[in-house]
């Protein structure tokens, strides 16, 4: 009885030391440092960001640090000067900082649709009278931002696949006036308030409008779908940390109150589903079409592996 | 910006809740100012807080020209809000007159910020991201006008929208990781900013005095495209609310808590019609869609309804100025506590004031009057006034049925009931169950005056207010008429403080304690945030007064019944859980529409035939319109 007590209390003693060593570790471990973008209001995902940090420390039991960015070119540059481990990135910025500097996908969001992906459109006014595609030929149209997969890349390819213009860059070889408006919202009220004929932007720029606006408008056409937003991490980020990670965001339900103001703040998402390299197979040809991916190839069939 | 911009942007689309428009500071201030100041009365603390904010925002940019602003416009309020001193010679400013000088000074502080912010676009054009930036600040501000160029010179309109789009397009692309970039493109930047700062110098420049014409407003007059018969859409202003509260109170109609088939109840589904609809009123409730519904929602108090100017707190409004029905305007602000509707029938008299003894004659004043409709059918007033009789209170566990309280209420509550009961000298020999009667729903359909209401003069006699129930009061703050008390424990410590009761602060407690417990009910709210299935089963409820209609030949009435179901479905189908349903939701809208055409062309046979196809259509569809 005597032995098994002493037996017990060194057994305890040890895993005591144990802990304290790996606490000690962890405490002054390198935290994950994860680079969140925003788009409009720095200030409310700047706070986010340390909610979703704390969120991260617990279930990952590792040191986090969430910081914020303004665009997807500064999360990358972020991480390619290792300041930044994790970024949220739209398929895009992911292809090139995949190129450049290995990135590797490991969530994509998924939306109200319940899918993974999302489709860009060619909205018109309804009482436009436009049919088909075809109809716009000499109108104006307005895009979000050169750099925009969902917002140009994927609606003016839909042209060129269509046969309207022979190459990406043709401008006034169909359309009368291709615009840059800056942004979804922007494009998308223009052709709203009739300042354009079309807009190509997202399927969910509609949402932007208000209610009654929304009744105003239509989808002439739609694109090819395109992997949603993700979560990409820096090469060299051990396995076990984006196991971890995606293993904790995988989970989150929004039927769950709790779950549901996470994801509420991890920009209003649905939930997230795994990644692979071969889900941006069809994006990065288009990409590459506008010179922005060099090595599609990267992306056929193959798995995200380092 | 990409999709998860636009998701966070928007958020979970819930139960009709339309999200508060965007809009730039500067626009926010301006505009709202804008509607104020077009009110009579005008509320002048708001307008001051308002300037208030424009000048400490442009302080920071033109730290000089927002003092002048500033101490011009403050010398202006105080002229329009001085008291008239006939001795001292003090003659307050008239009211249109300083409107608009304010108005003035406002538009000339607006359009130098979006020229300057356009200035600054151009000075950093190399700098795509604060050029950008800029243009965004330029833009925003603009919209401080936006809505009367689109109105009153639509060629201007679409000629300048596009000019924003070129500027934004002329400042290039910055690429991403290297690639995509564009250089700036100068000369048509300078070029449509021309075009922009020529237009807002013109209109709203240093020179700018409002014009007469109807309402203030930035009339783009300067413009050759300026269409000076054109008028201004409604709208409310900037910080308004009228959305409904979320979770939804949960109503008790007499006839569905007692099992009746309300498909059998016409006139009832008729009134709940009228109660939803917003063409039961003239303008600009048609256009705001605003109904009795929008202020009681579910007959309950909506703690959310605010529109600046017309509200001093949320939950309350002013419904006889000038904006909703100008020929009944009394000149004051005043507004009033919207009040809970559950149990009405037993509530007499009506209005906070009392002044109308019938329930029917408050309703056809609050539709004509208030708000501006015509004179509503007689049969549209019974169906009203019968859907209204079924407003239940909610059931209380804690009440007997003398209106005492029963084993059920706690201790504290009990000892608060000796209190309610007890007399005081101080309130002349009364107690606070003399007026507010247990046994009878705890009213005494009287006024009194108890000292809320500051009268037009030191002696007049116009301070008395209708007594209350007490029942489900605890879930209508805020409390008395203009909504001063915003608990029923501060409506307590209130009467205590001014009766000079002398209450020890555990008798307060025990009291509020038992004016909650009266207040208290079962279920007050609903226990879903997802309504559209119950919305749309009450839309062809309402349409089970059709064939009483038909039978009673009121063609009128059926067109007011098939239109306010097609705008209700178009206001609730964002809604849908499952969006791939809207082409359901749009059709049924559509069928509401040519019934209601159909109607008007007295084309019975196929109003008829529409109501068929819709009733259809819902019963295929009912499983899934949620």
């Amino acid at each position: 009885m005597l032995i098994n007590n002493t037996k017990r209390l060194w057994t305890r003693g040890l895993i005591f030391f144990v802990v304290c060593i790996l606490t000690s570790w962890q405490s002054h471990a390198e935290p994950l440092k994860v680079a969140f973008v925003s788009y409009a209001n720095p200030q409310q995902v700047a706070k986010d960001s340390d909610f979703l940090a704390q969120y991260l420390e617990m279930k990952l039991g590792m040191p986090v640090k969430g910081f914020v960015t303004l665009d997807y070119g500064s999360s990358i540059e972020a991480m390619r000067g290792d300041q930044a481990d994790i970024a949220f990135v739209d398929p895009l910025a992911f292809m090139m900082a995949h190129e450049q500097i290995g990135a590797v996908p490991l969530l994509l969001e998924v939306y109200s649709s319940g899918k993974p992906s999302y489709r860009s459109c060619i909205w018109v006014r309804k009482d436009a009278g436009y049919t088909e595609l075809a109809g716009l030929k000499g109108k104006i149209i307005a895009f979000a931002d050169q750099v925009d997969m969902s917002g140009h890349l994927l609606p003016r390819d839909l042209f060129r696949r269509e046969g309207f213009l022979s190459g990406n860059w043709v401008e006034k070889e169909f359309f009368g006036e291709v615009y840059f408006a800056g942004g979804d919202e922007q494009a998308i009220r223009a052709m709203l308030n009739g300042f354009v004929d079309a807009a190509g932007v997202s399927e969910y720029a509609s949402l932007l409008l208000r209610p009654k606006e929304r009744d105003a408008v239509k989808v002439l056409a739609y694109t090819m779908p395109s992997p949603s937003h993700l979560i990409m991490a820096r090469k060299g980020v051990p396995q076990q940390t984006k196991d971890k990670l995606k293993k904790t965001l995988l989970a989150l339900d929004p039927s769950i109150p709790g779950d549901k103001s996470i994801l509420d703040k991890l920009y209003g998402v649905r939930g997230f589903a795994e990644a692979q390299l071969s889900d941006f197979e069809g994006v990065a040809k288009v990409a590459a079409g506008f010179g922005f991916v060099k090595n599609p190839e990267l992306f056929a069939g193959s798995e995200a592996t380092e | 910006m990409g999709i998860v911009g636009l998701v966070l942007v928007i958020g979970p689309v819930q139960a009709h809740i339309i999200p508060a428009e965007k809009i730039h500071p500067v626009a926010e201030v301006y505009r709202r100012v804008n509607f104020i100041l077009n009110l009579n009365p005008i509320v002048w603390d708001q307008v001051q807080v308002d300037v208030d904010t424009l000048a400490e925002n442009w302080k920071a940019i033109d730290p000089k020209s927002a003092e002048t602003f500033h101490k011009n416009v403050n010398e202006i309020i105080s002229a329009a809000t001085a008291e008239l001193n006939e001795e001292k010679g003090i003659e307050p400013l008239p009211r249109s007159m300083a409107a608009k000088q304010v108005f003035q000074n406002m538009t000339r502080a607006v359009s130098d910020r979006c020229l300057f912010h356009i200035e600054m676009a151009s000075e950093n054009i190399d700098d795509r991201e604060v050029a950008l930036k800029e243009v965004r600040e330029a833009e925003g501000i603009w919209n401080a006008f936006y809505a009367t160029i689109e109105a009153s010179d639509p060629e201007g309109h679409k000629r300048l929208g596009k000019t924003w789009i070129k500027m934004a397009n002329a400042l290039g692309s910055t690429g991403l990781l290297g690639i995509g970039g564009l250089p700036p493109d100068r000369d048509t930047f300078q070029k449509e900013a021309g075009i922009l700062i020529d237009y807002i110098e013109a209109n709203f420049g240093k020179d700018f005095h409002p014009i007469k014409r109807g309402k203030l407003a930035p009339w783009p007059s300067k413009s050759p495209t300026f269409n000076s018969h054109a008028k201004l859409p409604a709208k409310l202003p900037p910080g308004h609310n009228i959305n409904k509260q979320i979770p939804r109170p949960r109503q008790i109609l007499g006839i569905a808590a007692r099992g009746v088939d309300e498909g059998e109840t016409p006139l009832i589904a008729l009134g709940d019609m009228a109660f939803d609809s917003a063409y039961i009123y003239g303008e600009p409730m048609r256009s705001l869609q605003m109904s009795c519904n929008t202020c009681h929602n579910k007959s309950i108090t909506n703690p959310n309804f605010i529109i600046p100017g017309l509200s001093s707190y949320p939950g309350g409004m002013d419904v006889s100025s000038n904006f909703f029905a100008p020929h009944a305007n009394n000149g004051v602000f005043d507004p009033l506590d919207i009040p809970d509707l559950r149990g009405i029938r037993f509530t007499a008299p009506y209005g906070r004031n009392g002044r109308f003894g019938s329930l029917r004659e408050f309703v056809r004043n609050v539709i004509v009057n208030e708000f501006n409709g015509d004179e509503p059918d007689p049969m549209l007033l019974d169906g009203m006034i019968a859907y209204m009789n079924e407003f239940e209170f909610l059931s209380n566990p804690y009440l007997k049925k003398d209106g005492r309280l029963n084993e059920n209420a706690s201790k504290s509550a009990k000892r608060g009931e000796e209190i309610f009961h007890t007399e005081f000298t101080q309130m002349g020999n009364m107690s606070c169950a003399t007026c507010h009667i247990p046994s009878a729903n705890f009213i005494d359909h009287k006024r009194h005056d108890i000292g809320t209401v500051n009268g037009h003069e030191a002696y007049s006699m116009d301070r008395t207010m209708d007594t209350p129930t007490l029942l489900s009061s605890k879930y209508s703050p805020p409390y008395f008429h203009d909504g001063s008390q915003p608990t029923l424990g501060a409506v307590v410590s209130w009467f205590d403080k001014n009766f000079k009761l002398g209450l020890k602060d555990d008798e307060i407690e025990d009291l509020t304690s038992y004016v909650e417990t009266v207040g208290d009910g079962i279920d007050a709210y609903e226990d879903t945030v997802y309504y559209l299935d119950a919305e749309m089963e009450e839309f062809n409820f309402f349409l089970s007064a059709y064939e009483f209609l038909e039978e009673k030949n009121k063609p009128g009435l059926m067109g007011v019944t098939f239109i306010t179901i097609a705008q209700e479905i178009r206001n609730h189908k964002w809604e849908l859980q499952d969006p791939s349903v809207m082409p359901v939701m749009d059709k049924m809208a559509e069928i509401m529409d040519a019934a209601y055409a159909a109607s008007q062309a007295g084309d019975q046979s196929e109003v008829r035939h529409k109501v068929a196809e819709y009733r259809a259509m819902y019963n295929k569809n009912s499983d899934v319109l949620k």
